[in-house]
């Protein structure tokens, strides 16, 4: 469909129906305490194979955010729209989920890890292996297929995690600080190794973090949470071009996106 | 020497020690007959211990199979379960301390002393460390993986069959391993202490008329059952837990990082 139609045409497409779409949502729990806000009047589009960076203070309710766009958890009010429709319910082929910790089945090998959610719906064996597999080599991993959690690497779990959601060809990969548990060094090779099955799959990402370079460094757009009950209160697109490199980091460019964001997190956390 | 040289050497050396003392008359026949004395028992009288060995065994596979299933079952519910899991497991783990063997003369009075009683008793004497066990495996699984399961759509059939039971794997052993060894012990203790056959019985009936050989000719049937047992574990465990790590780490699997660093 998009071949018949003009570039400018197709962005204009997909700016008018963006694959996830949040209004009006707010989030109150009950604790010990009374009735906790924990997110109040967010509203976000993200379009269509957009890089998108939430960054907020510890407790400002991104991760939950990203939990309800992921159809894991309610929100007491808004709605949230994904590919058009409500996320009630996780939906593994409109969203794919990454989290912090791998979360690999330890009695699984790589490869069974990977076709798991295939398995799950019932996708025939030959089908889910060579689904599988490609996924694996996607992210680096054709060598590993055979080996168990426990004799890979916290990186290599991460890209074992990273082929796990984006198997079933979901529109969506959300990422719950997937690189947070992983050393420095590790960190950097992962964010640019992301950039790359980012940019070769053309998914649209929605990522979360707490660190400031990483957003930066990864998105198109970043969205900046208040403290709780957490709000958007700033959102920064990122101008810089794609590939992008270790080198802009030490952009003058950078260091004042990095640093309008730091101020923005520092001025509500107070 | 290897740990396994040490321990077939040390084997070995009992087994000799057996044959020697009581032929050299360091020990009294009637307290150890030799070794091969009581073999002999045991070969020539095969038709008697045989007969016994298969309703020793019997009773302990079907006693199994109670206290194995049922413990699985109720462990399952009770650790999968925090309401159950708050009321019941602390009863449980008190039941788990008395010594059982104070009811089983109670067994015999409801069973009679047949197979009834003992299978009975060797059910429940089982049943309990793999119930605790269970419920501990199920209340300890990762509730991440859970998330992740539910994250790919998974649902609750499938997050019970493809999540929790092979989560729960490890510790379900090893609450086989416990129950199980309970009930060959709860059924050979009861066949000594008020039943019509078995070895337990063979044992106690030639305690009684002083025919040590034969007494001892069942000890070693039971130590038959306590060593395939045994070796069933091992196989099951082997085949179980491929995953665990302990079983499989690969020497130098950690070192075999990709070009991340």
């Amino acid at each position: 469909m998009s071949q018949t139609l003009a570039p400018d045409a197709a962005a204009a497409a997909a700016d008018a129906a963006p694959i996830v779409s949040v209004t009006g949502l707010g989030h109150v729990y009950p604790s010990r305490e009374g009735p906790v806000h924990a997110l109040a009047d967010i509203s976000l589009e993200v379009g269509q194979g957009k890089f998108v960076v939430i960054v907020g203070p510890s407790g400002c309710g991104k991760s939950s955010l990203l939990m309800m766009l992921a159809g894991l958890r309610h929100q007491s009010e808004g709605a949230i729209l994904c590919d058009g429709r409500p996320m009630s319910d996780p939906d593994p082929d409109r969203v794919g989920v990454v989290f912090q910790e791998a979360n690999l089945f330890p009695w699984l090998t790589a490869i069974e890890n990977v076709a798991f959610p295939l398995a799950l719906r019932k996708v025939p064996r030959a089908e889910r292996q060579a689904r599988a597999a490609a996924m694996l080599e996607l992210v680096g991993l054709a060598d590993a297929r055979g080996r168990y959690p426990h004799e890979l690497s916290g990186g290599m779990k991460q890209r074992v995690s990273i082929a796990r959601g984006l198997v079933q060809n979901p529109k969506v990969l959300l990422m719950d600080e997937p690189f947070a548990a992983l050393d420095e060094q590790t960190r950097m090779a992962m964010g640019e190794e992301l950039l790359r099955i980012w940019s070769e799959t053309g998914k649209t990402v929605v990522f979360v973090t707490h660190s400031l370079t990483e957003a930066v460094y990864l998105a198109d757009e970043v969205l900046v949470m208040s403290a709780r009950p957490g709000r958007i209160i700033d959102r920064v697109a990122v101008p810089l071009p794609r590939p992008r490199t270790y080198a802009m980091m030490a952009s003058p460019v950078f260091g004042a996106l990095r640093e309008r964001i730091w101020q923005q997190i520092r001025a509500s956390a107070r | 020497m290897s740990p396994r040289a040490i321990r077939w050497t040390i084997i070995a050396g009992v087994l000799v020690l057996w044959e020697v003392l009581p032929r050299a008359g360091l020990v009294p026949v009637l307290f150890l007959p030799p070794l091969t004395t009581t073999l002999s028992v045991a070969v020539t009288e095969w038709r008697s211990y045989g007969a016994a060995l298969a309703v020793t065994l019997s009773q302990v596979m079907v006693a199994l199979l109670f206290a194995v299933g049922g413990g699985i079952l109720v462990g399952a519910i009770v650790g999968g379960v925090a309401r159950m899991r708050q009321v019941l497991l602390p009863v449980f783990s008190s039941l788990y301390a008395v010594p059982l063997v104070v009811l089983y003369p109670v067994f015999t009075a409801w069973f009679g002393i047949g197979s009834e009683a003992k299978i009975a008793f060797a059910s429940v004497y089982g049943f309990f460390p793999t119930m605790l066990s269970t419920a501990a495996g199920i209340q300890t699984i990762d509730p991440n993986l859970m998330l992740t399961a539910r994250s790919m759509g998974a649902t609750p059939v499938q997050r019970l069959f493809r999540v929790i039971l092979p989560a729960a794997i490890p510790t379900v052993l090893a609450g086989l391993r416990l129950g199980g060894a309970l009930v060959i012990i709860g059924v050979v203790v009861a066949e000594m202490l008020i039943s019509s056959a078995g070895i337990g019985y063979l044992i106690t009936s030639s305690r009684t008329v002083l025919n040590s050989p034969h007494v001892f000719a069942g000890v070693l049937l039971v130590l038959l059952i306590a060593i395939g047992f045994d070796l069933a574990m091992r196989l099951l465990e082997k085949r179980c837990a491929a995953w665990s790590g302990a079983g499989r780490a690969r020497p130098g699997a950690s070192d075999v990082r990709p070009a991340e660093a």
